[in-house]
This record gives C-alpha cells, sequence and structure tokens, in this order.
C-alpha cells in the first residue's frame, strides 16, 4: 500500500463506479443474449452490430417513460426508497483491490479505492443498507403485492446474509485479516500440493470448497435472483415490490439489481479465486475475466432452473446453508491451530 | 478547520436532525427511516474516531438486521392498532420531561469531567498499530480474556429469542379479547389461526378432515407445509362434498381472467 495524495484516489474511485455502470449496462445485454442463444432464439440483434447499442436505447426509453406515483403511496418515501437501493449498490465496489499499484508520471497509484481494515464486513454492511430500498418501496407503494414482495426480501436477505457472512469466515481463518487486500496477497503465494511437487495457487476455492459453494448459494439469494428471484416472483406478485414503479426510478431498482450482482462476483473472485492473481501477468484482466465467470453463471442459473418456493428457501438457508456453515467454521479452525501446532 | 472536523460536523448535524425525527414523525414508518439515517451517520463519527470495525458491526446489527425487523413489524400491524404517539397522559409527559431531563443532566456532567476521568490505556494507537490493528486487538480481547462474558452474552440473547417464541405462540393469540383477533393464517402451522372456528355440522366436519389437515371456514390448515400442494383446499372441498349453499363462486379447472 502507498501513500497518495486524496484526489487520487476521488479519480480512481470515479473511474470505478462509471466502469460498473458501463458494466452493468452490458450485463443486461450479455444477459438477454445468453439466454436468447440458450432458448435457441436470436436475442437482441436491431441495434447496432450484434444488437451492442441495445443497452443505450433501454436506457434512453425508460428516461422517455412517464414517471407514475400512485395517489395514495407514501410520496417522499417513494421516491427515496430507488435511490437507497442505487446509491448502495455500486458503494460495496469501492474496497475490491483490482491490480498491484501502477505508476504514472512517477506517481505510485493503488488499483483499489480504499483499503479499510475491515472491508468485507464493510462490503456485507453495504448490502445489509441496500435492502432498504427494497422494503420502503414496497411499503411506499400502498398495493399488497408490492409489500409482500417488500416483506419476503426482507425476510430473505436476513436469512441468506448469515449464510453469506459465515460461509466466507473460514477464509478470515486463513487468511488471518478482514482486509481483500491482505485477503489477496495470502492467495498469491503457491501451494505444495501434499509434497508431492505439484503446486496449485493458494486460491481459497481450494482450501475452502464447502465455503465457496455456501457463499455462491447465498450470493445469489442475496442480489434476488433466479432461482430466488421470490421478491419479484412474476407469477404470484405481478412484480413484486417494484410493480407500482415505472420509468427512471423503475430503472434505479433495476441498475441496483444488475450492479450488485457485479460486485458479489468481484467479491466471489477476490475471496476465493485469487482475485487479480493470475498465471502470467497479475492484473485486473484476471479479476474481470474471473468474475464474468460467475456473471455467466448467474445467468445460466436463471435460463436453467425454475424458481424455489418461499418455505423451500426459508428451509435452504436456516436448516441447510447455516449449519453447513457451522461445521465449516469449526473444521477450518481446527485445522488452523493443528497448522499452528496449537491442538 | 481541518477536512475531518468539517466531515464530523456535517455527520453530527445529519445525526441530530434525523434524531429529532425519529421522536417528532408522525409516520412511525417514518421515525423507523429517520433511525437508519442517525445509525449510519453514527457508524460514519465512528469511522472518523478509526473505529471501523464498531462502525461496520453497527451498520450490520443495527441497520441491517435489528431496524428491519422492526419495520417488519410496523408495515404489518395495523396503524391504527399502534399505540398513540404524541397523546400521553399529563403523569406521563411529566415523567418524560423529568428523566430527559436527569439524562442530558448525566451526558452534561460526564462531558464537563471527561478531563477529570479520562486516562488514556495501555492501548495508545502505536501500540495498536504494532499487534495487527484495531480488528485484530479486538479479537484477541473478545476471544481470550473476554470468553465468558460473551458466552454469558450468547445464552442471554438464546433466552430472549425463546422467550419471545414462547410469547408469540399461537394458542395464546386464541384468548385475547375478540376486538383483537385478525385473520392471521399459517398454512404450516396447524394451529395457526387466530380463534376458535365456527361449529360445524357433524357431517361436514367429519368430511372435511383430510390426511393433509382440517378445513375451516374455506381455509385448509394443514398438518405441515409439504402436504399443502398436493391438493389444493377448495378442490378438496369440492370432492368430497360437492357445490356448497353460500360458496363463493370458484373456478376449479382454470384461473378466471386473463393471465
Amino acid at each position: 500500500m502507498v501513500d497518495q495524495p486524496l484526489w487520487i484516489t476521488y479519480i480512481v474511485g470515479f473511474i470505478v463506479l462509471n466502469l460498473l455502470l458501463v458494466g452493468m449496462a452490458y450485463m443486461t445485454w450479455a444477459e438477454r443474449k445468453v439466454i436468447a442463444l440458450m432458448q435457441d432464439r436470436i436475442g437482441p440483434n436491431r441495434t447496432g452490430p450484434f444488437g451492442l447499442l441495445q443497452p443505450i436505447a433501454d436506457g434512453i426509453k425508460l428516461l422517455g417513460k412517464e414517471d407514475l406515483i400512485p395517489k395514495f403511496a407514501d410520496k417522499r418515501v417513494f421516491v427515496i426508497a430507488p435511490l437507497i437501493s442505487f446509491v448502495t449498490a455500486p458503494l460495496a465496489a469501492l474496497v475490491i483491490p483490482f491490480g498491484d499499484s501502477i505508476t504514472i508520471n512517477g506517481q505510485e497509484i493503488n488499483l483499489y479505492v480504499t483499503d479499510m481494515s475491515v472491508a468485507v464486513l464493510y462490503m456485507l454492511a453495504v448490502g445489509s443498507v441496500g435492502v432498504y430500498g427494497i422494503i420502503l418501496g414496497g411499503y411506499a407503494s400502498a398495493n399488497r403485492y408490492s409489500l409482500l414482495g417488500a416483506l419476503r426480501a426482507a425476510a430473505q436477505v436476513i436469512s441468506y446474509e448469515i449464510a453469506l457472512g459465515l460461509s466466507i469466515v473460514g477464509v478470515f481463518i486463513l487468511a488471518g485479516s478482514l482486509s481483500l487486500v491482505d485477503i489477496v496477497n495470502a492467495q498469491r503465494t503457491s501451494l505444495d500440493l501434499f509434497g508431492s511437487g505439484i503446486t496449485i495457487p493458494n486460491w481459497f476455492i481450494f482450501s475452502q470448497p464447502l465455503g465457496f459453494i455456501i457463499f455462491l448459494i447465498a450470493a445469489v439469494a442475496e442480489t434476488n435472483r433466479a432461482p430466488f428471484d421470490l421478491p419479484e416472483a412474476e407469477t404470484e406478485l405481478i412484480s413484486g415490490f417494484h410493480t407500482e414503479y415505472s420509468g427512471f426510478r423503475f430503472s434505479f431498482y433495476f441498475l441496483a439489481e444488475y450492479i450488485s450482482m457485479i460486485v458479489i462476483s468481484l467479491l466471489a473472485a477476490t475471496l476465493f479465486l485469487g482475485g487479480f492473481d493470475g498465471p502470467v501477468a497479475d492484473g485486473p484482466w484476471w479479476l474481470l475475466l474471473k468474475a464474468s465467470i460467475f456473471l455467466f453463471f448467474y445467468i445460466w442459473l436463471r435460463a436453467t432452473l425454475p424458481r424455489f418456493r418461499y418455505d423451500q428457501l426459508m428451509g435452504i438457508a436456516w436448516k441447510v446453508l447455516l449449519p453447513l456453515c457451522l461445521v465449516n467454521i469449526l473444521l477450518t479452525g481446527l485445522i488452523r491451530l493443528a497448522s499452528n501446532n496449537q491442538l | 478547520m481541518s477536512a475531518e472536523v468539517l466531515v464530523f460536523d456535517i455527520l453530527a448535524v445529519i445525526a441530530v436532525i434525523a434524531g429529532t425525527g425519529v421522536v417528532l414523525a408522525r409516520n412511525p414508518v417514518h421515525s423507523a427511516i429517520s433511525l437508519v439515517v442517525t445509525f449510519v451517520n453514527l457508524a460514519g463519527i465512528y469511522v472518523l474516531l478509526h473505529a471501523e470495525f464498531l462502525a461496520v458491526v453497527q451498520i450490520i446489527v443495527y441497520t441491517g438486521a435489528i431496524l428491519v425487523l422492526v419495520l417488519f413489524v410496523i408495515m404489518l400491524v395495523d396503524q391504527d392498532d399502534l399505540p398513540e404517539f404524541h397523546k400521553g397522559k399529563p403523569l406521563q409527559r411529566v415523567f418524560a420531561l423529568l428523566l430527559g431531563v436527569m439524562l442530558l443532566g448525566e451526558f452534561a456532567a460526564a462531558v464537563l469531567t471527561r478531563t477529570v476521568v479520562g486516562q488514556p490505556g495501555p492501548w495508545t494507537e502505536e501500540n495498536v498499530t504494532l499487534a495487527g490493528g484495531n480488528v485484530q486487538v479486538l479479537g484477541q480481547f473478545m476471544y481470550s480474556g473476554y470468553v465468558l462474558p460473551i458466552q454469558a452474552i450468547a445464552v442471554v440473547l438464546l433466552v430472549g429469542t425463546i422467550a419471545a417464541l414462547a410469547l408469540a405462540r399461537p394458542e395464546d393469540m386464541s384468548r385475547r379479547p375478540r376486538a383483537r383477533q385478525t385473520g392471521t393464517i399459517s398454512l404450516g402451522h396447524p394451529r395457526g389461526m387466530d380463534g376458535t372456528p365456527l361449529p360445524l355440522p357433524p357431517g361436514v366436519a367429519a368430511a372435511r378432515q383430510s390426511p393433509q389437515g382440517e378445513m375451516r371456514d374455506g381455509i385448509m390448515i394443514v398438518n405441515d407445509a409439504e402436504s399443502y400442494t398436493d391438493t389444493a383446499a377448495f378442490e378438496y372441498e369440492y370432492a368430497t362434498l360437492g357445490p356448497q349453499p353460500g360458496d363463493r363462486k370458484r373456478n376449479i379447472t382454470g384461473s378466471e381472467g386473463d393471465e
């Protein structure tokens, strides 16, 4: 970590936020394209080559839509709620390290916005504030479907946040730190496989496979994506919490959902796949490649799996994932103690 | 004025404004939102004091978990059922004022005498940095010297959870006054419905017992959630009894209207 003037940090943050927005726009394009191919359709192909201008056309269309506020809505809350979701979603990306520091004009620049000592907890905290956007939006709409969607979202996010938080405790134990920079650095060593001379990178997916799977499941639920998209189940709740939202207020929710998908993919890649560590030429490209694998996985899930029933959803969180998390923590702790010769 | 002081001032002013909003808002949901804003701003102040862990835990625990549950309850409960917020009895007001003034006095005393009592402990900034940082030191402390108190707190919380479960048992709801009964239905719980069901004619009562559960007032009170989806309640009733007089119009084969 190098000291740098505050204004450079602001510029890095600005670039990260804008990259997230662009990434989000092309995530929608990629999702439509991939799902279309999986369903033997063509997908967007009218706007520009391969439909590449589709996200821009979508944005212009959403801006031009009428902005509706229901008559009995709690107006102030109705206006603020989508903004809460939209503001908190990209905030979590600010602690992700994108690479080693680079030097421009003799000034060393960190490729992350900030290296908090509690970076991972910070991401969880920001995520837990983001759920207010959904809850308050559902409440303020004065619509029963919206309220039901909001209640589901609240229960789901609280339940899965526990699994999400506990699944990465194993990583903390192994890395000995909550800072993402330290966690990446801990993974940049190589691991000798049982003294056989075969070395693999010390990525935590190899030492924490159970934690990784739990994290993956909980992350899908945390971002309200299929097959855990109960809060917006269109078959039963019309569209859940954003039934009454239109135009750009609706698109704030949409943006928030996709940005949190990208952020959680970046987090998964950083925690379990070594972040920007690669076989050759470490750098941001490796992180982006790994994150795109997770994003593809998200789309794949949506195209493959039907939605869970609500009681199944809660059952998985509390009866399956939570006990598995605790077992994982116990085992990891014991192994750590044994390797320290403290057992 | 350094940037830190400026940021502190902004955070503090917003926290105080939001704090007054908690007390003054007419709508309990608005109160809860104000409380969220207060907590987030307090977390910001903790960060300024280099207590990042405390800040993050404050947001995860209070903002992310407890307040979400509070909002949950407020949104579910009918607003008319909530106690009046701004119409206390005269005696209540007098006591509230008295206690408030006492609390304010305590705070003032604490602030005024802080130079007298505030002796710095062994954990100065240099020592914390040497030991590996705030989080590491806190972890060492909590899980070595203070293991027993932390376990005790965990047990206390568990007792609280069990007590809440015991208080909220569905059986107790039926003993409440008639006026308070609302139509709470739990599909997963056989006794989840409020109140005692109306007595049925003997033949109908027998016919409405099924392996999945029991039929009450047109609602299937099922034994467990899994069996519920096997047979829809109205289908079961229709199959055993045929159309009932006074039934709402039901469409068994398909859904009504457009989809």
